[in-house]
């Protein structure tokens, strides 16, 4: 922070300097704290829950088999088992007949420490269903979000009527109002109407993007009208100009505006859990996490880690490989 | 082909009045440039013909069909755009196929492969279509590419393609962000002209300056705050100016102009001098001669109704050499022969002399005025 | 051209508008001057004994107490430590992308996913943190205070803590705000004419601090007006990490029981809608002071045409 100007310096020379090492050593620290849950939620996800208890066996643990005690427990055999088995243990007493089907079952419920973690968190919660309802919540609500503004960006940008003005400062009014903080009235709207607990409850609040609106309308004010005027000689509908004139001279900014949404989204846990209460099947990402570390008991930290890194990879993944566009996407949308 | 005639069109936002009255007939197969300083109304015009823009009052018929509540697709006039407006995301054949897939085709044919599989013939015509345009502006190897790959002249004829390919019954273009390679400029300039030329259509061409319009044109509109002042042929407009305004537009450098009186007898004093014609005496006492710089001429020695000045700047273009003198007061541009005019250097004293029956006469309302019939006054004096 | 067109572009995000952003808020204005809950056929109006009790109850206090010792907290930190970030950033020649990268990764997690996780990092036995710090026990590190009474009782207690509770969480919220300011920050400067530098180290700034002072923060200001407003904003807002830690009641001792956890816990899981709507009008009060000191400062320099 005290040598500003080095930036205003080409970098040619890479030659040992003083300064320069100490901001490496700063950025450095920084980035090990910004990064440690991180490190602890992968570790974690892979080691065995002993493992975990004791703190050792590094970043990806010893990987040694272990046996699941819940699935032990779950195929224990009761009587009418070892009746069953009886047969294929000709001359064992009961005692030894369970002790060999125990070791079998053992064995079947065996595995390491990665594999355990991520099968139960797949089969312990409907983690898959989960995921299916994000991709189904924020694609509706992305979809939805375009359709409305769209037009209205359009109109607000391109078209002279009476009343714009007031429409405009609606929506910079309108951009003042954080979503969250009228949830109340909200759900209870959504109450009224016998909404909670279904799709709907969770995409209406967000069909309208006033910020989407103001974004797009910034953009399409960059469109020189010569083009929307060639699009109406050539016979194209007001409409038919908004998708197919509009939309693909847009396409960056509506990249922002898809990342800014889907995050934002994909992530939110506040609004899930109010208006999404007991039943499962609706649950998205965060909400089923939650239920997740509600119900689990200390061995099963593993298997959270797991549910946790699946939530958060699909996003990282996405952000890591589309970096610049995503830091680009951010950016633009953050700065009205 | 088929005319187009505007009766009484005016057009005002809000308060501003843009176009107040303007009556045009253009007639089938003309080539009509729209001149003017910026803002004087020539692209709202153009725009109100294409129904780009509505007509806050006045009539639009093209081949004599009222066309007012005529939707801007259905007119079938094409535009090009100062722009070109290309749409960027399609190559040059699709740019051209748009307005031909929106009129000829159903909403249903419109679609991807089903709509291939229901209008098989239409899709095949309009293909046709395309390639015979872009045979005729040469652009066949372009057609794959998407605007951005193109050039400047590129841009302008893919533009002209997607014109051209539904065989409109005018065309309306706004020339293009002029050009800083002149030769390009040239050339490019007269491509439209050509097809004019090969297509025999109508044309309605907004030039950026005048000279394409002295040029190109059959018959150019001088445009000025909302009226046209005069429509007539180029070298029409550039003789006769009907106007002190369109005198000046028209013509680089611009034409000199002298405050001057009319007396009595109608005779016309600039200064000290009096010019050969007379003209009526009622248009005086105050009016405005004019004299373009050509109508002036360069001679060695101070003579008999001469002008003088110092030399303060000098334009060569070659050819010619336009001198600007400073007459002690107003200033004055003289066109020159290169050999005389580079033996003249700044703060040289130069003189010219008027040629006779140039000088043009306008009134103080800057209406062109004529001069009176009759034999000129014999006075020695006597100039222009 | 058609000249009705407008009115169907409009009319769906003009209507939604008003029913889903307009309208509550008069609702919730509405509602807090009752007593009702939801089920409920009928309500009585109450006045204004919602926001008597908010101002005076002391649980309330606490709201308030917890509410801005977080937005204090975090504000100057994530906003400070993002402009710090990006000023490093933009300085070193090398690796300024990887950092870049790192820092924002907190920004695209869920945040109840990273809650969690630093919950387990946190705990006090088993957690990495308490663990690596106990490791320092017998060592010089018993110099101090801290470590010295961690070793010899317990190390913090850290979320479960009364003393610690609320700046834990704090920690968290810097942590994970911090990079959203950083690439803020980080365009912000790339707008920045390096002939400013130029001429400021001609007319004398000699240190880097001088250059700073004259050209980098002033160039800065409305992305730092910008940057603070935002974080006020969503700091106002934080839950995630409240509800993850606190499922009931807000934390020890109600030191970390923030309003949007107050409206969800009033409104939605108590069903005293009259409540919940009074501190969501409080609350929208605060958003909207904000907003509008930020519009004011920026109004001064930029108007969107």
């Amino acid at each position: 922070m005290t040598d500003v100007t080095l930036s205003a310096r080409p970098a040619t020379t890479l030659s040992w300097s003083w300064t320069e090492a100490l901001k490496h050593a700063v950025l450095i620290i920084g980035a090990l704290i910004v990064i440690l849950p991180f490190y602890v939620m992968v570790s974690y996800s892979l080691k065995s829950p002993g493992e975990i208890d004791r703190n050792e066996g590094g970043f990806f643990g010893a990987q040694e088999t272990m046996v699941n005690p819940r699935c032990v427990k779950r195929a224990e055999p009761d009587r009418t088992a070892i009746e069953a088995a009886r047969p294929d243990f000709p001359g064992k007493t009961d005692r030894e007949i369970k002790a060999a089907m125990m070791e079998q079952i053992e064995a079947g419920c065996s595995s390491r420490p990665v594999v355990f973690n991520y099968t139960m968190a797949f089969s312990e919660a409907p983690l898959l269903r989960y995921l299916l309802n994000g991709v189904i919540v924020t694609a509706s609500i992305f979809l939805i979000q375009n359709i409305v503004a769209l037009p209205c960006a359009y109109a607000l940008a391109k078209l002279r009527w009476r009343g714009r003005n007031f429409v405009f400062t609606m929506v910079l009014f309108c951009l003042l109002i954080p979503v969250h903080a009228i949830a109340l009235p909200l759900y209870l709207g959504l109450a009224k109407l016998g909404l909670t607990n279904t799709y709907a409850a969770l995409i209406i609040p967000w069909t309208i993007s006033v910020f989407g609106i103001f974004l797009m309308r910034q953009f399409f004010m960059t469109v020189p009208d010569d083009l929307i005027d060639a699009a109406r000689m050539d016979g194209m509908s007001e409409f038919g100009i908004i998708w197919k004139v509009m939309l693909p001279t847009a396409i960056p900014a509506l990249l922002a505006f898809a990342i800014f949404s889907v995050v934002a989204h994909w992530n939110d846990y506040f609004w899930p859990r109010i208006v999404v209460t007991g039943t499962r099947e609706l649950f998205t990402p965060p909400l089923g996490l939650r239920e997740f570390k509600g119900d689990a008991d200390g061995s099963f930290f593993g298997p959270m880690m797991a549910t946790a890194t699946v939530i958060v990879t699909p996003l990282i993944v996405a952000f890591l490989l589309a970096q610049r566009r995503f830091i680009e996407g951010i950016t633009q949308t953050g700065m009205k | 082909m088929v005319g187009i005639i505007l009766n009484g069109v005016t057009k005002s936002f809000g308060d501003t009045s843009v176009l107040k009255g303007i009556d045009l007939d253009i007639t089938d197969g003309e080539f009509l440039t729209l001149v003017g300083p910026s803002g004087c109304g020539k692209s709202t015009l153009l725009r109100i013909i294409a129904e780009l823009e509505q007509q806050s009052g006045g009539d639009v018929r093209i081949g004599n069909r009222l066309v007012n509540s005529v939707r801007a697709a259905e007119r079938n006039l094409a535009m090009v755009f100062q722009s070109y407006a290309l749409y960027q995301h399609l190559t040059v054949a699709q740019n051209m196929t748009v307005p031909l897939r929106l009129r000829e085709l159903g909403f249903f044919e419109r679609f991807p492969v089903i709509g291939r599989m229901m209008a098989r013939s239409k899709h095949a015509a309009i293909i046709e279509q395309v390639r015979e345009t872009a045979d005729v502006l040469q652009i066949g190897p372009l057609l794959d590419r998407k605007p951005g790959q193109l050039s400047g002249g590129q841009r302008q004829r893919a533009a002209l393609g997607r014109a051209m390919v539904r065989k409109p019954v005018a065309f309306l273009m706004n020339e293009p962000q002029s050009n800083p390679d002149t030769a390009l400029r040239v050339h490019m300039r007269a491509e439209p002209a050509e097809l004019h030329r090969d297509l025999g259509a109508t044309f309605i061409y907004v030039p950026h300056d005048q000279a394409a319009a002295l040029t190109m044109s059959d018959r150019m509109a001088v445009m000025m705050g909302g009226e046209i002042l005069q429509l007539a042929p180029p070298e029409e407009v550039y003789a006769n100016p009907s106007d002190l305004r369109v005198a000046q537009f028209v013509g680089s450098p611009k034409i000199n102009t002298w405050d001057a009186v009319v007396d009595e007898i109608g005779r016309i004093h600039v200064g000290e001098m009096v010019l050969a014609r007379r003209c009526n005496p009622g248009h005086g006492p105050r009016i405005t001669v004019g004299l373009r710089p050509e109508h002036l001429q360069l001679v060695p020695g101070e003579t008999m109704g001469s002008l003088s000045g110092t030399r303060v700047h000098r334009e060569n273009l070659g050819a010619d050499v336009y001198l600007h003198l400073d007459l002690g007061g107003p200033r004055i541009v003289v066109r020159a022969d290169p050999g005389m005019a580079h033996n003249l250097t700044i703060g040289d004293m130069a003189h010219a002399t008027p040629l006779r029956d140039k000088a043009l006469i306008f009134a103080t309302d800057g209406s062109r005025l004529s001069f009176a019939e009759g034999a000129p006054v014999a006075q020695a004096t006597e100039v222009a | 051209m058609n000249r009705t067109a407008h009115i169907w572009f409009v009319a769906p995000a003009t209507l939604l508008m008003i029913v889903i952003l307009i309208l509550p808020i008069f609702a919730a204005a509405v509602l807090s001057f009752t007593d009702y809950s939801l089920g409920n056929d009928s309500f009585k109006w109450v006045g204004d004994k919602n926001y008597d009790r908010i101002f005076n109850r002391s649980s309330f206090q606490k709201m308030f107490t917890a509410t801005f010792t977080y937005v204090l907290v975090v504000v100057p930190l994530a906003v400070g430590l993002g402009l710090g970030v990006a000023l490093l950033i933009n300085s070193v020649s090398r690796f300024g992308d990887v950092y870049k990268t790192i820092y924002f990764l907190p920004v695209m997690a869920a945040l109840l996913a990273m809650a969690i996780v630093w919950e387990f990092t946190l705990h006090p036995s088993v957690g990495l943190i308490n663990q690596t710090l106990a490791r320092g026990c017998g060592t010089w590190l018993e110099w101090f205070a801290f470590f010295r009474n961690g070793c010899e009782k317990t190390f913090p207690l850290w979320l479960g803590d009364r003393d610690y509770a609320i700046w834990t969480v704090s920690f968290i919220g810097i942590w994970q705000g911090f990079g959203f300011n950083m690439v803020l920050y980080l365009a912000g400067l790339t707008s920045v004419p390096r002939e400013l530098y130029n001429a400021a180290e001609v007319d004398g700034a000699k240190t880097g601090w001088d250059r700073f002072r004259l050209v980098t923060w002033p160039m800065l200001g409305p992305t730092t007006v910008f940057v603070v407003t935002i974080t006020c904003i969503r700091s106002f807002q934080v839950f995630d990490t409240v509800e993850a830690f606190y499922p009931s009641g807000g934390g020890p001792s109600k030191s970390v029981y923030v309003m949007m956890f107050a409206i969800f816990e009033k409104g939605i899981q108590q069903n005293l809608i009259g409540m919940g709507s009074a501190i969501t009008v409080i609350f929208l009060g605060f958003v909207l002071i904000l907003t509008l000191t930020q519009r004011w400062l920026v109004e001064r320099r930029v108007h969107y045409s």
